[in-house]
């Protein structure tokens, strides 16, 4: 479960990017974080994975404080955390295969479950025949889908998706809400943030809405883009 | 493990050879920084040998009376060899005296008949004294001065050696300060130098250190294949730095040969091959992988 209890974020000398965020998530939730650019979305994904610091406040996920954990068990940390973004962040001088293993071998994986994993995961997210290739040469609802098999690789508890549709066109961007959705099914806890309207109503699941940093409505079921 | 590390090399050494300018660089000014390195150690080296082949030259002279006795002559020998800082003593007898002196000017007829003309042999007795350490000698200097032999001594003459002795020292002081300073000084812009370039390359790979960050990585993980980046850059440095080095030795070590007998340049780096080859791989390598630690440190920051 994640909580955010009395979140703030002040950049100095006195942007308040967070006011006194107040949220939980169960479990194997989906939920939609909307709202305009600087609404304060994307500050929150970050706070998840200790990118940044609360100035005011805590970040719980099961009951341990983010801000606790210690430099060295931060990357152990952040290996249970899947982070896709709307720029991709590939490796451009490494094929699709390569890129997803390069997140394992850094787990110090064996050179056989990477051998058996890769390819699994690339099939998931419909990449099999595409393994050989560089980000160059995938589409962008291709390139998103590698992304999202690289994130899985550790078997995330927490999905967190920023804009992940931001470059796509609606029929990729379907696609790869299509994926989140399949990976949520399977009991991972899908966070994505977007303010893609068409998207947040089709997908109908809780909806948390964003304006200068707050909370402005919280749509606990079928929820719809609304500000 | 094993395997860890097997995966560092691999990387680093992928890593090397994609960003095949930007390393091409960064062991380019390496390999500039080792040989600077390898030449301040020729300098030093010749130095030193011309310092101590001029201070070998210095020695004081003691002058006896023509009338002082042998065996207190001895005496005065036997005084300073039980001093601490005296190398050697060398006992020039009358006879010794003029036999040298007629020997030096055997074509001088003028001075041979002058010579026959005397009854006495002129000359004194004379000990050359040599110190263990070059600033030994004013001490010893001052030992001889002692009334004790004012009666027996005509001339010490160290007085005249003086000016000569306290310019040497002057020289080999300034030299070896100057050397260090120099050194110092030059090994420090090498360092920057070095660094500088490594710092770029790793700004390069910015990205790639996000992403490793991002998929979670560990510190070591991600520092790991940089180090190993810096120390091929600083191996390959050496390598090529020694490939340079030792034909500009072999050219030049005749020349210098000309100006200090004493100083055989191609013989100190043959000998002590091992030595520098090691002492130049290491520091290299140290450079390298120094300079990637402190440059990577800033983009693992969390």
């Amino acid at each position: 479960m994640i909580e955010f209890k009395n979140l703030t974020k002040i950049y100095e000398p006195n942007i308040v990017v967070l006011d006194n965020i107040n949220l939980e998530i169960k479990k194997g939730e989906f939920v939609s974080l909307v709202g305009l650019s600087g609404a304060g979305k994307s500050t929150m994904m970050k706070m998840l994975t200790k990118e940044e610091k609360p100035t005011k406040g805590k970040v719980l996920i099961d009951k341990i404080d983010v801000d606790s954990i210690e430099g060295k068990e931060i990357p152990y940390f952040r290996r249970t955390i899947g982070t896709v973004y709307q720029d991709y962040k590939l490796l451009t001088a490494k094929t699709a295969y390569e890129n997803v293993a390069f997140a394992m071998e850094v787990s110090d994986a064996t050179k056989d479950d990477i051998a058996k994993d890769v390819p699994q995961i690339l099939s998931i997210v419909g990449l099999a025949d595409k393994s050989g290739n560089f980000p160059s040469q995938l589409s962008g609802g291709e390139k998103q889908r590698l992304a999202i098999a690289r994130a899985l690789i550790h078997r995330p508890k927490i999905l967190l998706a920023d804009e992940p549709t931001g470059n796509l066109d609606l029929v990729n961007s379907f696609d790869v809400v299509k994926l989140l959705l399949k990976i949520n099914e399977l009991g991972t806890t899908v966070i994505l943030a977007t303010h893609d309207t068409n998207i947040v109503n089709t997908i109908g699941r809780r909806v948390v809405s964003m304006d200068k940093g707050k909370i402005v409505k919280d749509q606990l079921e079928n929820g719809r883009y609304v500000i | 493990m094993i395997q860890t590390f097997k995966n560092v090399i691999g990387r680093g050494w992928t890593n090397f050879k994609r960003n095949r300018y930007l390393s091409l660089a960064a062991t380019g000014v390496m390999s500039l920084s080792l040989i600077l390195f390898l030449g301040l150690l020729s300098l030093q080296y010749v130095s030193t040998e011309s310092i101590a082949s001029l201070e070998n030259k210095v020695d004081v002279s003691v002058y006896f009376k023509t009338d002082a006795p042998e065996d207190q002559i001895l005496g005065v020998k036997s005084d300073l060899l039980a001093q601490a800082d005296v190398l050697s003593v060398n006992y020039v007898s009358r006879d010794q005296a003029l036999a040298d002196f007629k020997a030096r000017h055997s074509q001088d007829a003028m001075i041979e008949e002058s010579l026959s003309l005397l009854d006495d042999n002129p000359l004194g007795a004379s000990l050359d004294v040599k110190a263990k350490e070059f600033s030994q000698y004013a001490s010893i200097a001052d030992f001889l001065n002692n009334d004790k032999y004012k009666s027996i001594i005509e001339q010490v003459n160290f007085e005249e050696n003086k000016g000569v002795i306290d310019s040497i020292a002057n020289i080999s002081n300034s030299i070896r300060n100057w050397g260090l300073t120099a050194t110092f000084l030059l090994a420090l812009i090498a360092v920057l130098v070095t660094f500088n370039t490594v710092r770029l390359t790793i700004f390069n790979q910015k990205q790639e250190i996000e992403i490793m960050r991002l998929v979670g990585a560990s510190n070591w993980h991600i520092r790991g294949p940089y180090l190993m980046e810096g120390g091929f850059y600083g191996l390959f440095a050496a390598i090529i730095s020694l490939v340079i080095f030792y034909p500009i030795v072999y050219l030049v070590s005749g020349k210098v040969s000309n100006f200090v007998e004493q100083v055989n340049l191609i013989q100190y780096f043959t000998d002590g091959a091992l030595e520098v080859v090691l002492l130049t791989v290491f520091l290299g390598v140290a450079l390298g992988v120094i300079s990637s630690f402190i440059a990577i440190r800033k983009h693992l920051k969390v």
